[in-house]
């Protein structure tokens, strides 16, 4: 669409792009910010070149998100310039860096759920496809959007509701609209794509949709990326910033570093090499099982899964979106009521599982969506840790609340779990990702539990914070806590498990033993998560990201929100 | 990331741990407004500030503060009970149907207070059982229990016959309070207390403020769900069994007003009605506005149909300068 779209080479060497080209379209120089005595970035400067990728890496809290809020007219910068296309640029709302070609992906999803695709697609848009002022042309709405949605190749109807389509689904329509519409509809000829963390949602058939659009975008446009997936950064990007608490540390190309490197920089320490404590890897006794369910069905035409596991052992539990292992992580807890099937914990009868009674008997469920079910954001950080045991531990026979002994435990948690700039009355909202999520580990550690059953504990947390959740896990598998594992990222579902389940349509395909000393590749697995069910994956599965086969036929994939 | 600090901050939720020692800034402002009231009624009337008027505004705002208390816990949680008027109006017909058959005497208030609480576990459970909206719910039991009372009462007002039983509300223990404020004084602070210091008051924060996170960390959602509108019920019940004692009987005016104040006062006072936010003790502020507009403009002789529209105003711009700034919040 773009008039200079027509060259796919990068660098560009054309001679009419020389001139241009030789300048950044992006200058950054020696931004601060603070929010009261809070320094989040001082002194950062960057360059985006003309058609390129440029990712800035960093843990949670780093700033990354900062310099993305300055750069979309969220906020303004203390000191320091920005220069775009090489006039200075300093917008002041959103919408005016949204008109000069800066558009954003958010790391939550910003569609409407209950309009069609369409709508989503050119929200904000609608002015250009009115006829008399108000009339709304719908007929040529639906013709722009689906040449976005052609050009992103997504297989969505965009007359569809957008609720209908998955969480994956919904994040790629979200880039794409982010990626196209500055391109497709305001003819910025040289976009700029903010992302950030764009494929933590994605699963890995849309993921691989997303590079094709990334090389596509490119060709023209330039596209700033926060990613804390350091394999996938290596491979997209031109120029890789590291940033460590607000300050930039570095600016390396990918052929020059690795992703143990990266990590080195951004935690301003060698990562160890035992990153997921595999030396710490219990072998699971043959006692009792922790949990036992048995005919658990999730999905209305899905086939019956039984699972056991066992005290110190960790299973993991891993598949594609619309494998149904969410869901089968809730419906063992108990959150939501399996379509059959019933659980036994510790010695207990088999039941049908149902979370207020689970945790009493010594389960913890930590849910996938923070925002949405892990925590309640305006509430003190003592509030959402006492949330699951307002019961028994935190409240008295007569129904007193313990605020004290609250209060105790909230802070010893703090403490032993380096929760920063936490205290018992701070508002949630101001901790970072992976702060909030050691709140609602420290909720469950209170009780001691037995049994533990995670869902994409690590989403959306900083590499230092991973490193720690993944030592307390080892650490509560040392005292014989079960512990079920569910997660989209491939490298911790084998460094963590002593055994991968991989589920497909809502059943177990596949038993992977994953020992301390003989752990499966990722190739293997992305292999049973993407073989036909009929038959067993023999032929060798091709390389990890990259280049995974589309299936014969994208099925459209439901997955009905509970 | 880190979530962007919000440089507004977010001081209204500032903890409400401790009650008596923290007093939330946001209540600067509503308890300004209720000084504000006072002084301008005060040099605008005579007969504004007197002992004679208070214990006359005291008596109305009490039945107003007691049903309001059990209802702000139904917002507080992020529901609405449209019904507390009519579970008003049921109770007092068929208490004083009752009073006026068995001769039961001062049994008539618990009495009053558990039909009540049974009326509120309808609601509870339509809503939690059907998964129903409250507002629907609690609107169509509106109309039930209306219509229930209007045929006990055959649209008249009934005069109860049971001699002393006024004195539970328009007697004086202490000089110059009429009872019933005295009772409403004691309901608010045990209420306030339940609602900071107990299980019970927690839960009601966490179902407001984010009903699935609670429900996935184990919290019995729809069982306190049924608790918070027998609790609403039960203080509908006994607000009504008050009312009835303070003006002797029963008729169908009673509690009319109160669907509206009631909501009124406690969005005044400044619990949200998106929930999670606010709280009984803000409610007695809520309740003193409403009261003392009410009153003052009584006595400045302004006339019925000017008080509504100024009553309208001031809870549209109570809630409005009370909401914080810049806050991009999805409205409903």
């Amino acid at each position: 669409m773009s008039s200079r779209s027509t060259g796919n080479s990068y660098p560009a060497t054309r001679p009419e792009d020389a001139a241009r080209a030789s300048g950044n379209l992006l200058e950054v120089r020696n931004l601060s910010k603070s929010y009261g005595p809070v320094q989040v970035i001082s002194d950062v400067s960057f360059d985006v070149p003309r058609r390129s990728v440029v990712t800035l890496v960093g843990e949670n809290g780093a700033g990354k998100s900062t310099i993305f809020n300055i750069l979309s007219g969220l906020t303004g910068p203390d000191r320091g310039t920005v220069r775009l296309d090489g006039k200075a640029f300093a917008p002041a709302s959103h919408r005016a860096a949204v008109a000069h070609g800066i558009t954003r992906v958010f790391q939550e999803q910003s569609l409407v759920q209950n309009v069609p695709v369409y709508e989503n697609l050119l929200l904000g848009e609608e002015a250009r496809f009115s006829r008399f002022g108000q009339w709304v042309d719908r007929d040529a709405m639906i013709r722009a959007a689906r040449r976005i949605i052609e050009e992103a190749r997504l297989d969505v109807d965009v007359r569809r509701r957008t609720g209908d389509y998955d969480f994956s689904t919904r994040q790629s329509i979200e880039i794409a609209r982010a990626c196209l519409t500055p391109a497709l509809l305001r003819g910025i000829k040289e976009p700029l794509v903010l992302l950030d963390e764009p494929t933590s949602a994605l699963d890995r058939r849309d993921e691989e949709g997303f590079f094709d659009l990334v090389r596509k975008i490119r060709q023209y446009g330039s596209l700033l990326f926060v990613s804390h997936r350091l394999t996938e950064v290596l491979d997209i990007s031109d120029v890789i910033y590291v940033l460590k608490d607000g300050e930039m540390v570095t600016r390396v190309t990918p052929e020059k570093t690795d992703e143990h490197q990266l990590h080195g920089f951004m935690v301003g320490r060698e990562r160890a090499t035992d990153y997921y404590y595999e030396n710490r890897q219990q072998t699971a006794l043959p006692t009792t099982p922790a949990l036992r369910a048995e005919g658990v069905r999730v999905l209305a035409d899905g086939p019956e899964i039984n699972l056991e596991i066992r005290p110190g052992e960790i299973v993991g539990i891993g598949g594609l979106l619309d494998s149904g292992k969410s869901r089968l992580g809730k419906a063992i807890a108990g959150v939501i009521r399996p379509i059959g099937g019933q659980v036994a914990i510790g010695t207990g009868p088999l039941r049908r599982p149902e979370i207020g009674r689970a945790t009493r008997e010594g389960l913890g469920y930590i849910p996938a969506e923070r925002l949405a079910e892990g925590i309640i954001p305006s509430f003190p950080t003592a509030w959402n840790f006492s949330t699951g045991s307002g019961g028994d531990l935190f409240s008295n026979r007569f129904g007193f609340w313990r605020g004290r002994k609250e209060r105790r435990a909230v802070r010893a948690h703090i403490g032993a779990l380096a929760i920063r700039s936490a205290t018992p009355d701070l508002a949630m909202s101001r901790l970072s990702g992976g702060n909030q999520q050691k709140v609602v580990l420290a909720r469950w550690l209170e009780r001691k539990p037995d049994v533990l059953i995670l869902d994409n504990p690590t989403r959306g947390v900083d590499a230092g914070a991973k490193q720690e959740i993944y030592r307390v896990l080892r650490d509560l598998t040392d005292q014989g806590v079960a512990i079920i594992l569910i997660t989209d990222e491939l490298l911790e579902l084998i460094g963590l498990s002593n055994r991968i389940l991989i589920l497909q349509h809502g059943g177990v395909v596949a038993e992977v033993p994953a020992p301390a000393e003989d752990k499966p590749s990722e190739q293997t697995l992305v292999g049973l998560m993407l073989s036909d069910p009929g038959q067993a994956p023999s032929h060798p599965q091709p390389a990890a990201r990259d280049k995974i086969p589309a299936p014969a036929a994208p099925e459209t994939h439901l997955e009905a929100a509970e | 990331m880190t979530t962007t600090p919000h440089p507004q901050g977010r001081t209204f939720l500032s903890p409400l741990t401790s009650l008596f020692s923290r007093v939330e800034t946001s209540l600067w402002f509503p308890i300004g407004v209720v000084l504000a009231l006072f002084v301008f009624f005060s040099l605008m009337t005579d007969s504004f500030a007197t002992l004679r008027n208070f214990s006359a505004v005291s008596g109305q705002a009490a039945t107003l503060l007691i049903v309001c208390l059990g209802a702000t816990f139904i917002v507080l949680m992020g529901s609405i009970d449209l019904s507390v008027g009519a579970i008003v109006l049921l109770v007092g017909a068929v208490s004083v149907t009752v009073l006026n058959a068995l001769n039961i005497g001062w049994l008539v208030i618990p009495f009053a207070a558990l039909v009540g609480a049974g009326l509120g576990l309808v609601n509870g459970l339509i809503y939690t059982k059907g998964k129903i909206p409250s507002f629907i719910v609690t609107l169509g039991t509106l109309s039930v229990f209306s219509g229930i009372a209007l045929t006990l009462l055959d649209g008249r007002a009934i005069q109860f016959n049971a001699p002393g039983l006024e004195n539970i509300s328009i007697g004086q223990w202490i000089p110059r309070l009429p009872n019933i404020a005295l009772w409403a004084i004691l309901a608010w602070v045990v209420l306030v207390f339940i609602g900071q210091r107990t299980r019970f008051g927690r839960y009601m924060y966490l179902i407001g403020g984010g009903e699935q996170v609670a429900r996935t960390a184990g919290v019995p959602v729809a069982r306190y769900k049924l608790y918070a509108f027998a609790l609403s019920g039960l203080l509908a019940g006994f607000g009504a069994i008050l009312a009835v004692a303070r003006l002797g009987a029963a008729g169908p005016s009673l509690g009319s007003d109160l669907l509206l104040n009631s909501l009124a006062a406690i969005v005044v006072g400044g619990t949200s009605l998106a929930g999670g936010v606010g709280g009984v003790h803000r409610t007695l502020i809520g309740v003193l506005i409403i009261a003392i507009l009410d009153n003052g403009l009584n006595l400045m002789g302004v006339s019925q149909f000017l008080q509504m529209i100024i009553k309208g105003l001031v809870v549209i711009a109570a809630v409005l300068v009370s909401r914080k700034s810049g806050a991009d919040q999805v409205i409903k």
